[in-house]
Formats: C-alpha cells, structure tokens, sequence
C-alpha cells in the first residue's frame, strides 16, 4: 500500500475522529461515523484494487471498468449490512448512513487521484471530480442500502433485493468509470447530476403528494 | 467504432429507457407496490447495461472477451424479474402444498428453455471465459424463466393478482429468451439475426413496463 494513500486517509480521518464523540445526537454521530467508514473502506479497497490489477495483468483499463466497480460496491456495502443486522433496521437512518459512506469513500478516492494527478488538475477538474465521484459514489451505496433495510423485516426480498440493486450500482458505477476515463469525461459531471435531480424530484414529487 | 453494435446497443437502450419514463414517475415512489417498482427497476438494469455498452463504444475502449459489465445489465433484468415474482407474488398463489405441485414440475420448463437456448452458446465459437460468463447470464434467466411460465399458468383463485400479469410474464419471458437469442447472433456473428433480434428485444423493453402497469391497475380495481 502506498504511504500516500494512508497518510490522507490519515489526514481526513484523524480531525473526525474526535468530532464524533462530540456531537450530542446519535443521528449526527452515525452519519460522522459513517463518513469516516467510507474513507476507510476507500483505504482498504486500494489495497484491493492492486491485488486485483496484479491478478488481472496489470491492465488497468479493464480492471477499472469491469472488475473494481464491483469490488468496491461489495466493499462499501458489507458494513451498511453489518449496520442493519446488528444495530438498527431504520430505512431512513440506513439510507443517510449509506450516503454518508459513499461520500467518505469519494472524499478519500479523489484526494488520492488529485495527488496523483497534481500537475495536471484543475478547478473546473476539481468541480467535475467532486461532484460526479461523491453523487456517483453515494447514490450506488444508497442504492444498495435500500435493499439492506429489509434485512430483517422481510429476507426473501432482501437476498434478492439487494443482490439486485447491487447489480444496478455496480453497472452505474462501471458507466462512471468509463465515462472519467475517456474524452466524454463531462458526462460523467453531467450523468450523476442528472441522477441527483431526478432523486430530488422524486422526493419532492412526494413530499408534495403527502401534503396534499 | 463499432457504429453496429452501438446502434444496436443504443436502440435497446431507448426501448428501455421510454419503459423506465413510463414506469419511474408511476412507481419508483414510496407506498407504490413494490412488484411494479421492481419490474421498473429491472428494466432500468436493462438499460444501464446498454448505456453502458454506448459509452465503452463511443470512448473507444476494446471489447473484452469474458466477464464485462455490460453483461450484468440482463442479469440485474433477470434478478429483478426473479426477485419480484419469487419475494412478491408467488407465496399469494402457490402455498408450497401438493395441490399446485403440477404447476411448479410444468414451470420448470422455464428453465429447461433456457438450457436449450444455451446449447448454441455452448458450442459457439467464442472463448472459455465467455462461454463461462454466459452460463451465469443463463442461471440468472432460468431463475426468472420459471417464475414467468408458473405464473402463466397457475390458477389463481384467492387473489385474482397473477390472472392480471400475465400478459407481463408472457412479454418477460419473451423478452428473456430474445437477449438469450442475441447473444447467440452476436456469438455467431450473425448481423442479420442481431438486428432483427435488436428490434424485436427494443420493442418488448419499452412494452414490458406498459403492460405491467395495466396488469397491476387491473389487480388494484
């Protein structure tokens, strides 16, 4: 693993820390809790991730667009599951913990990139970047974490359900990563904010419903 | 680029996604029946899968043989397809006794026509790692196979809720054996048979949601 990765991870993770057992409501604590989840499951999937490009002849193009949009939803998605099983079942408190773990995962993968990638960045590539990675990220372990909240309540459509919507995050993702890759990167600015208006809509098409 | 199959893949893609415009604003909402949301949902897996295979087109990127993710677009139609009718509908009308035993033996016909769909697939001339990641795309539409034909033709004398789908489960299960079809075409390299199968699975991806919707108005009336 590279010293780099962990010592951003190191960077990001250690002011949260504290901050957690700080905040006086249990809500703001999970959510804090849950960013920094995802920055730690950004940190071991980067370990993956070498793992899998070495078992796969280092060919990097596939490996991000076939093999790790898969490993890094089953990553995000086991400790949204673990939360569900042992913790609580709540599917507004999964579904804001799962947000906040996709974000925390975007945060650390793009300070990662942007280090990476120092000469040649750019505001309008931290603007794309920021937005496109963070939507993306926490729209796909949302997504997975909407089939987790029947973990309890009704199983038959949790192993289904979830395997299901874990299918649909990982394809989205694997679109992402495509799309960041090639010359039609603004796509890739423009598809998850598409996606973010339409769950914007959706929610206040509804909220509207319910008022009336 | 391979401009055939990105207009293939793209007019899958419309198809699909005027079911998902149709289906989305209808059902993708809390305290809709979750069945329909599901359907959507797959149709929507459908068309992500072929977004996909536009943009992999249009960057330019090669296609790989074996796995790739544009692969997961029809097995997360078929998981949902499954996952609806096994998660939703199937407890209401079959309780597990002796009394639909026939209906669940003939269903398994489903699965039998995915099996005799693969066979081409099997001894097509594409290579191991394609073969292998074809036979999971078939396991996930055998799955789903038997739910549609049991649903055919199970009696559904308390609830009335299969009698109203099966208009969808018919239009799924053909929509199920075209994407097995094309994969063959495309296996084979048969660009007559991909185009024509291409309109075919087009036409049946934007239907499915339409159809479904009637069927689930019927059921709710």
């Amino acid at each position: 693993m590279e010293n780099l990765t962990i010592i951003l991870f190191l960077c990001v993770s250690i002011p949260i820390l504290p901050v957690i057992f700080l905040l006086p409501d249990q809500k703001s604590r999970q959510f804090l809790g849950f960013l920094l989840g995802g920055t730690t499951v950004c940190l071991i999937s980067s370990e993956v991730n070498d793992l899998l490009l070495a078992a796969f002849g280092n060919d990097l193009l596939y490996v991000t667009t076939n093999i790790t949009p898969v490993s890094e939803e089953i990553l995000k998605a086991i400790p949204i599951l673990f939360y569900a099983e042992a913790v609580s079942d709540d599917r507004n408190m999964i579904l804001a913990n799962s947000f906040a773990m996709g974000l925390g995962f975007a945060l650390l993968e793009n300070l990662v990139i942007l280090t990476r990638n120092i000469s040649t960045v750019s505001i309008a590539w931290a603007f794309a970047r920021g937005m496109g990675a963070a939507l993306m990220h926490s729209t796909c372990t949302s997504l997975v974490g909407l089939g987790i909240s029947y973990v309890r309540k009704r199983r038959k459509l949790f192993y289904c359900g979830t395997f299901s919507l874990l299918i649909t995050a990982i394809t989205y993702h694997a679109i992402f990563n495509t799309l960041i890759q090639s010359h039609l990167r603004v796509w890739a600015f423009v598809l998850p904010a598409l996606l973010s208006l339409l769950q914007l809509w959706m929610r206040f098409g509804w909220m509207r419903m319910t008022k009336s | 680029m391979d401009m055939e199959q990105f207009w293939g893949n793209l007019a899958v893609m419309l198809g699909a996604l005027s079911g998902f415009l149709y289906g989305g604003p209808r059902y993708l909402q809390p305290k809709k029946p979750l069945y329909a949301s599901m359907i959507v949902l797959g149709i929507t897996s459908l068309m992500l899968g072929r977004l996909y295979q536009c943009v992999r087109i249009a960057a330019g990127f090669p296609e790989t043989d074996g796995f790739q993710i544009g692969m997961l677009g029809v097995a997360g139609a078929s998981s949902f397809f499954f996952s609806s009718n096994y998660s939703q509908i199937d407890s209401l009308v079959d309780d597990g006794g002796p009394a639909f035993r026939r209906y669940r033996r003939i269903a398994l016909l489903g699965p039998l026509l995915a099996i005799l769909l693969y066979l081409p697939l099997a001894f097509g001339p594409q290579s191991v790692g394609s073969k292998a990641s074809q036979a999971v795309l078939t396991v996930f539409l055998a799955a789903a196979f038997y739910f549609h034909v049991k649903h055919l033709l199970i009696p559904d004398v308390d609830y009335g809720v299969v009698r109203c789908l099966r208009h969808f489960n018919a239009l799924a299960l053909a929509l199920g054996g075209f994407l097995m079809v094309e994969m063959a075409a495309d296996a084979y390299g048969n660009k007559l048979l991909l185009l024509a199968v291409r309109m075919v699975i087009t036409a049946l991806a934007a239907a499915v949601v339409p159809v479904m919707d009637r069927g689930v108005k019927a059921w709710r009336t």
